[in-house]
């Protein structure tokens, strides 16, 4: 049996569709007549704690809402060293706001607090002048210059493996769009002027951990060859969005690496070092390295029998996503409602996307948003009719200009990236009277 | 020059700790606050000075439970000296096998300096509860 609370409880969602909450009168007599509906309403269940060993079946990840400093309401991953995922429906706007933007550290040494006055962004290493500037000089002696990039984690989506990965276990929420200002990496070096002799370029931020020195967990390190042409476009940011970083993504500035994934894009990035030889700290080697073979897959038989041969990740490939509607209603039948999304590739721009609503058999094209640039989120939208009640698998999928597709097949590798497959949405149409 | 100390105690107690390399700024960092999870409150904005000091807020610790067994105290002890035990309960249930490489890559790869005792202790835990076949929440 059900006490007065609990039934006023359970009846919430009638007391407010009728505007009728506040009504002392009409609560008591909804409490004290017999049910007209139906069936009593239950409160909406919370999702599970954790998901496995299957395929997490969720968008995001399963963690409870936390707020941590500068940030709206986000996904719980770990709270020591932060990471925080995107909740889905932020998704609808090309860019991500700030204080949404998902956080993702790998050594729990996060900066609380920064003093201007003494930090300096050291350009060191194999170079014949070695600079140290401070935010006030990155501002005034360099010209600003802006991107739009999408920012993805390489787990991104890890939870959907099989078998599952240890690491983060990310749903599709460890991504953002900003618009990034700042200065050109190249006009740094530039200044610093890289000598003979010189392979890579290092970045070191300002995070430590409490591990021994010299071990991965002290000090996280990303390096880049400089013979790679995306050195050419990366961007020191002091902004994003147009507003500083918070301090959770990177505060004062970020290494910014268009159409890569975020491993080496440095949070509070400090030190830039070119090096005589190839960097081959933990980070570099074996972290963040995926199997040379298409779309980085491979299988736990072939990693154990040591026929696999690993590369440091790159380039982000092609995705795109369904974000409303998100199943949470049911469409009435014969409803013209508007599918809405995201896409984005890190090979080149997206061309095309297209939506089935028969889980991939048949597609066609959805419109695209506006154009901010090959780096970018692209928005996208196709107005659909489910024309009798009954329940529709929505699938939609994504084609860069070098023509890549997303593929309906899963992916695996050790590290749990490179997930890339057609997502798909049940969507339920009900009787419409 | 104060160094920061690796915390057996989830709460960590105010440390400043200087950058490793070159002329730099002094910053405060690591610094963490229990909080309670499930009581989602509005923040207020904090107050700022024009000074040239920016942050200082401390992130917030929400400490999962784990699963009562031999062994815990041990797995709390060690774990959390760099990382909370959300990184435990965060992940599927794991293989026993599995379990046994990523304690082995936190002592190898991470340095984690735990004894051999507290290892096997450590390692049976994780076996105890968070495989596919026993793991319950």
């Amino acid at each position: 049996m059900m006490d007065a609370h609990e039934r006023f409880l359970s009846r919430r969602g009638v007391l407010k569709a009728l505007g009728a909450a506040s009504g002392g009168l009409a609560l008591s007599r909804w409490i004290g007549t017999g049910s007209t509906l139906a069936q009593e309403p239950a409160l909406s269940k919370p999702v599970e704690s954790f998901t496995g060993p299957g395929a997490n079946p969720h968008w995001n990840s399963v963690g409870p809402y936390v707020t941590e400093p500068e940030k709206a309401p986000l996904l719980l991953l770990t709270d020591r060293p932060v990471q925080l995922e995107t909740p889905r429906h932020y998704f609808s706007t090309a860019f991500t706001p700030n204080e949404a933007f998902y956080v993702r550290w790998h050594l729990d040494g996060i900066p609380n607090n920064v003093d201007m006055k003494g930090w300096k962004l050291q350009i060191e290493g194999n170079v014949a002048k070695p600079q140290a500037l401070s935010l006030r000089e990155l501002m005034q002696k360099f010209k600003a210059v802006s991107v739009a990039a999408v920012n993805q984690c390489s787990g991104n989506s890890r939870s959907r493996l099989q078998p599952r990965v240890a690491g983060g276990q990310w749903g599709n929420g460890a991504m953002g769009n900003a618009m990034w200002t700042g200065v050109r990496l190249r006009e740094l070096l530039d200044t610093a002027g890289v000598k003979a002799g010189s392979v890579q370029v290092q970045f070191q931020g300002l995070e430590t951990g409490s591990g021994p020195k010299g071990a991965a967990s002290n000090r996280f390190l990303k390096s880049m060859d400089l013979s790679n042409p995306v050195l050419d476009e990366c961007i020191v940011a002091y902004l994003m969005n147009g507003e500083p970083l918070p301090m959770l993504n990177g505060f004062p500035v970020r290494l910014i690496v268009p159409g890569y994934f975020a491993t080496y894009w440095l949070k509070c990035l400090t030190w830039i070092r070119v090096l005589e030889t190839t960097d081959e700290n933990f980070w570099m080697k074996p972290g963040y390295r995926v199997p040379d073979t298409p779309r980085g897959d491979t299988t736990p038989e072939e990693v154990k029998a040591g026929k696999v041969n690993m590369v440091p990740i790159g380039r982000m490939p092609v995705r795109s996503f369904l974000v409303s509607p998100d199943g949470s209603s049911k469409i009435p039948a014969g409803m013209t409602v508007t599918l809405r999304g995201i896409a984005f590739s890190g090979y080149g721009r997206v061309t095309r996307v297209e939506i089935s609503e028969d889980g991939g058999k048949n597609w066609s094209a959805a419109k695209l948003g506006e154009d901010h640039g090959e780096y970018s989120f692209r928005t996208w939208e196709a107005a659909w009719t489910p024309k009798s009640p009954g329940k529709y698998t929505v699938a939609v999928r994504a084609t860069d200009e070098k023509g890549n597709v997303q593929p309906d097949e899963p992916v695996w590798n050790p590290g749990g990236y490179l997930w890339n497959r057609i997502e798909k949405q049940e969507l339920v149409a009900g009787v419409a009277g | 020059m104060k160094i920061r100390v690796p915390m057996v105690v989830l709460v960590s107690c105010g440390l400043l700790a200087l950058a490793g390399a070159g002329a730099y700024a002094e910053l405060q960092k690591g610094h963490y606050q229990p909080a309670t999870l499930g009581h989602l409150t509005q923040a207020d904005s904090n107050e700022s000075s024009p000074d040239s000091q920016y942050g200082a807020v401390a992130y917030p610790l929400y400490p999962p439970e784990l699963e009562t067994g031999d062994g815990k105290a041990e797995t709390e002890g060690y774990c959390s000296v760099c990382h909370s035990a959300r990184y435990i309960t965060m992940q599927p249930p794991l293989p026993a096998a599995t379990w046994e490489a990523e304690v082995t890559k936190m002592r190898k790869t991470f340095g984690a300096t735990i004894p051999d005792a507290a290892t096997s202790k450590i390692l049976s835990y994780l076996q105890t509860h968070y495989t596919p076949e026993t793991r319950k929440q």
